[in-house]
């Protein structure tokens, strides 16, 4: 198509209408490709010879105007409804009366629920190969100042603060509200972790929303959100959605809560449990010096013990002794043999030791055991 | 001297005295000295247990709530 200029001396000057033919002649020669994004605003008259609808990017909301012939998109049977996750196929194109750049659609696809979860876990394969899910911080015992990001009317916020209030009364909390649905939410919530995570004493991050459809969860999987979870300078717990979901920034969060009131109970300790325990500590202290003494007083006792025996039985060991040499010199000693029936004889000269020292009528003592008597030889 | 230096010193004396090696004059003295030991021993522990338990009740007025 020739596109035809008039000339102003040496200005070339071109028509409205030819230069939108220009440029649609242009866009014309680009290739058919496809475009994925959500169905709004779709207008299908049976007047009309093309249905038209906006197809909106969900992650920030760049929009898109799409037409397609009527019969062509009847013949697609896809019923298609506000909100829904299409494929367009087709190629740019620009509608010259009016200027509008729009895309000419040859066909349309349904992207399903079965082709969102093949996307997340293509995703999913994609940064645990990276080793985003990898890093698990322990969580501080006793966090300065908590990071709140969640909805900006949200239940779970409700829930995260009472039960932070009920456990920790002293715990200082920074809540950041933002998007945690529609095409604001990733950039916002990427925006806030990233602010509450630079706050001067903020030791954790809560990242906390309530239960909603796939759909409404789908940012939490979104790859920028999960990345910027698993960059975040302080350790960050995830509380999104009900038991059964698993949006990726659970993955790669550092601690995971099925619900916000328990995503509280892992960033707060309990104070009365806390004082409890000191109180536990305190009391096995004492005991414990208590114990150290008693051992130690134990021993010496016991040494005491010894030591007052000892003495006794030392001279008791002595006195044996000396009563066994005692024995000894006794069993040495004429009297035992008195004893056992001689007797000593002794006349005036001393002891009579033999038959020819007496003569008959002599005067001799006898000397047995228990004494002596006289007598006279006969 | 501290109570363990005092605790050995004490123990080796009733065994000494318990083997009955020591002449008896010996065994008087080491007996006097162990005495000595023992009381010395006891005032320390009496001085250490006098404080375990004023730190305890301190600790429990202390209590909060």
């Amino acid at each position: 198509m020739k596109v035809e200029a008039i000339q102003y001396g040496d200005r070339k000057v071109y028509s409205v209408a030819s230069f939108n033919r220009g440029v649609a002649d242009w866009l014309s020669r680009l290739p058919t490709i496809w475009v994925e994004g959500e169905v709004t605003e779709l207008r299908r008259n049976a007047r009309w010879a093309s249905v038209f609808f906006t197809l909106k990017d969900p992650t920030d909301g760049a929009c898109l105007g799409i037409t397609i012939a009527r019969s062509r998109f009847d013949a697609l049977r896809l019923d298609l409804s506000d909100g829904e996750r299409v494929h367009v196929f087709g190629r740019p194109e620009l509608f010259e009366a009016k200027g509008d750049f729009r895309m000419r659609a040859l066909s349309i696809e349904r992207f399903g629920l079965g082709d969102h979860l093949a996307a997340l876990e293509r995703l999913k394969k994609k940064l645990a190969a990276e080793g985003v899910f990898e890093r698990k911080r322990p969580l501080p015992f006793m966090p300065r100042r908590v990071g709140i990001v969640t909805g900006n009317d949200a239940a779970a916020k409700r829930d995260i603060l009472t039960t932070i209030s009920t456990r920790f009364p002293a715990a200082q909390v920074v809540v950041a509200e933002t998007y945690v649905q529609g095409p604001f939410a990733v950039a916002a919530m990427v925006d806030a972790l990233r602010e509450v995570g630079a706050l001067p004493d903020v030791d954790v991050i809560v990242l906390a929303r309530g239960g909603g459809s796939f759909e409404d969860l789908l940012p939490f999987s979104d790859e920028r959100l999960v990345r910027a979870v698993a960059a975040s300078p302080v350790p960050v717990v995830s509380a999104v959605g009900h038991e059964q979901d698993t949006p990726l920034c659970d993955l790669a969060a550092d601690a995971r809560a099925s619900t916000p009131t328990a995503a509280a109970r892992l960033v707060v300790p309990d104070a009365a449990e806390v004082l409890q325990r000191l109180d536990r500590a305190r009391g096995a202290l004492a005991r414990g010096a208590r114990s150290v003494l008693d051992r130690r007083r134990q021993r010496l006792e016991h040494a005491h013990e010894r030591l007052r025996r000892a003495p006794a039985l030392a001279v008791e060991r002595k006195r044996a002794r000396l009563e066994h040499s005692a024995g000894r010199l006794r069993a040495l000693s004429p009297h035992a043999t008195l004893q056992r029936g001689y007797a000593i004889v002794r006349n005036g000269d001393g002891i009579v030791r033999s038959a020819d020292a007496v003569t008959r009528g002599d005067e001799i003592a006898v000397e047995v055991a228990d004494g002596s008597f006289g007598a006279r030889v006969e | 001297m501290t109570f363990e230096e005092a605790q050995r010193e004490l123990e080796q004396i009733v065994e000494r005295l318990e083997r009955g090696d020591a002449g008896l004059d010996e065994a008087i003295k080491l007996w006097e000295r162990g005495e000595e030991l023992y009381k010395h021993c006891v005032g320390q522990l009496d001085a250490a247990q006098g404080k375990v338990e004023e730190l305890a009740r301190r600790a429990e007025t202390a209590k909060p709530g």
